[in-house]
């Protein structure tokens, strides 16, 4: 069988025809946009699905990934404002929102990202102190966010979130800052401790003193509840003093006499019956006891008259008032002159 | 041989092509094989057709195919897909679309017709009427990049 040149030609359009489909015919999955290229210049961007270029004066350039992508910045050292030398790591996720710009107005896009990411983490962190670098995470992250997404604006990009993963302080600062909290919460349990010791003092003497006054107190009450006392006493013993002169000075010196006498010979009684002694106790003048009598008996005489026969009776003399020696008795209140 | 099998076969050759055209696409990644498939089908039928006419020689089935198949590329482009198919996730990879309809408070004020909102926990730059900071605004249209905003 000879193969005839229209039959070649008939194998090679076949052939042909197969390339040019396979050229034309461009399936851009979900995720993806792939952009076209006409002569090298682009021209437009082809969406996920079917799609069909002209085969020849259409290439492909560029499949850009439009999902969220993630960075992951690595390990810097940085030097904070107060030039503590600290290791800190980010990540950053990006997504491309307009794939002609990301294909075109940045070559290498991902290390592009990469560093402006690392540079502004260093200006942001090394304008801060080290206490705020570890406290202030959101405020560093939301700084970062706005200078580097500002950036990457042009390239057609965003980047949706810079998170500072891990602030590394060098191992002997992380000690000297344990060291400090440890320190300082010591010092607050002293000063604690030492103020309550100088309550329960204060109160303690607070609590003496009042005891003190109120002991003061109670005794200055007392005295004079004591002198009120013997101010009534004393007033009562007047006015019973009064009330005897005053009965005497009414009526007789006798009557007075009488009871005096009968005290005298009671204790008489009482001195000769104490029941082990032998030592009888006499007054010094045993007659005053007679005298007393002799009172009685003059007491008799003026209330029955002089009637009566006395010739046993020794005659006393008739006692006059002032006389210690015939009226042997405390005589507590002279007579008054009237 | 296989010009024997060919021979042999006849017309089933072409069916057994397409058949194994399309086997392929199903196993091969991209969307051509099977155009250049459904090509080859056509082209077996139409040899059952005209096995016996004088001028249904391979070089004439050859060239059929080759038209066929782009043919059959063309009008399966044109009807049987569309890019506008309704999906239950339209906003797929469009940040900036998904986000129309939303209400936020402005983060800067618009000056000189820009200015910054905060949604979904990131910073949107935005377009619209000067506005203080604190105005709530509406998202109505997004470029990308960009959203344009109005005060609701």
């Amino acid at each position: 069988m000879v193969v005839g040149g229209f039959s070649i030609v008939v194998i090679a359009l076949v052939v042909f025809v197969i390339l040019v489909l396979f050229a034309g015919i461009k399936t851009v999955p979900q995720g993806y946009r792939y952009t076209v290229q006409r002569f090298g210049r682009y021209i437009r961007t082809l969406e996920p699905g079917l799609n069909l270029i002209v085969p020849f004066i259409e290439t492909i350039g560029m499949r850009m990934n439009v999902m969220e992508q993630v960075l992951a910045v690595p390990t810097q050292e940085v030097i904070t404002k107060d030039n503590a030398s600290i290791s800190a790591d980010a990540v950053a996720f990006f997504q491309v929102l307009n794939a002609a710009q990301a294909a075109y107005q940045i070559t290498n896009l991902e290390s592009a990202i990469l560093n402006l990411t690392k540079t502004n983490i260093r200006s942001v962190m090394g304008s801060m102190d080290l206490d705020e670098l570890l406290s202030n995470r959101d405020a560093i992250n939301e700084r970062l966010l706005r200078v580097v997404d500002e950036a990457v604006e042009p390239w057609g990009i965003k980047v949706t979130r810079v998170e500072i993963k891990d602030i590394q302080p060098p191992k002997d600062l992380v000690d000297a800052m344990g060291r400090q909290m440890k320190a300082e919460r010591e010092k607050r349990a002293q000063v604690l401790e030492a103020e309550g010791l100088r309550n329960a003092q204060i109160l303690r003497a607070e609590g003496a003193k009042q005891a003190a006054v109120l002991q003061a107190e109670g005794q200055r009450e007392a005295a004079f509840r004591n002198a009120e006392a013997r101010e009534r006493l004393a007033e009562a013993e007047a006015k019973a003093t009064r009330v005897v002169s005053e009965a005497i000075a009414e009526g007789n010196v006798q009557a007075i006499n009488y009871f005096v006498a009968q005290k005298y010979t009671e204790a008489l009684t009482a001195i000769g019956s104490a029941s082990n002694s032998k030592i009888v106790l006499m007054p010094m003048e045993a007659s005053s006891i007679i005298g007393s009598l002799g009172g009685i008996g003059a007491i008799a005489r003026e209330v029955f008259g002089d009637n009566g026969d006395g010739s046993g009776v020794p005659q006393p003399s008739r006692p006059r008032s002032g006389s210690a020696r015939t009226t042997p008795s405390i005589n507590p209140l002279p007579p008054k002159e009237t | 041989m296989f010009d024997n099998l060919i021979v042999e076969l006849g017309p089933w050759s072409w069916w057994l092509a397409g058949l194994a055209l399309l086997a392929a696409e199903l196993v091969l990644p991209g969307f051509f094989l099977v155009w250049i498939g459904l090509a080859a089908i056509i082209v077996g039928a139409l040899s059952l057709l005209f096995w016996e006419s004088s001028f249904w020689v391979w070089q004439v089935q050859g060239l059929v195919f080759a038209a066929t198949a782009v043919i059959v590329t063309l009008i399966g482009r044109r009807y049987l897909y569309n890019n506008n198919q309704v999906t239950d996730e339209p906003f797929l990879n469009q940040r900036g679309a998904s986000l129309v309809g939303r209400t936020a408070t402005l983060d800067q004020p618009i000056a000189e017709g820009r200015g910054r909102i905060r949604l979904n926990d990131t910073y949107w730059t935005v377009s619209g009427p000067d506005l203080p900071v604190g105005t709530r605004v509406k998202v109505v249209a997004s470029n990308g990049r960009e959203l344009t905003v109005e005060p609701v």
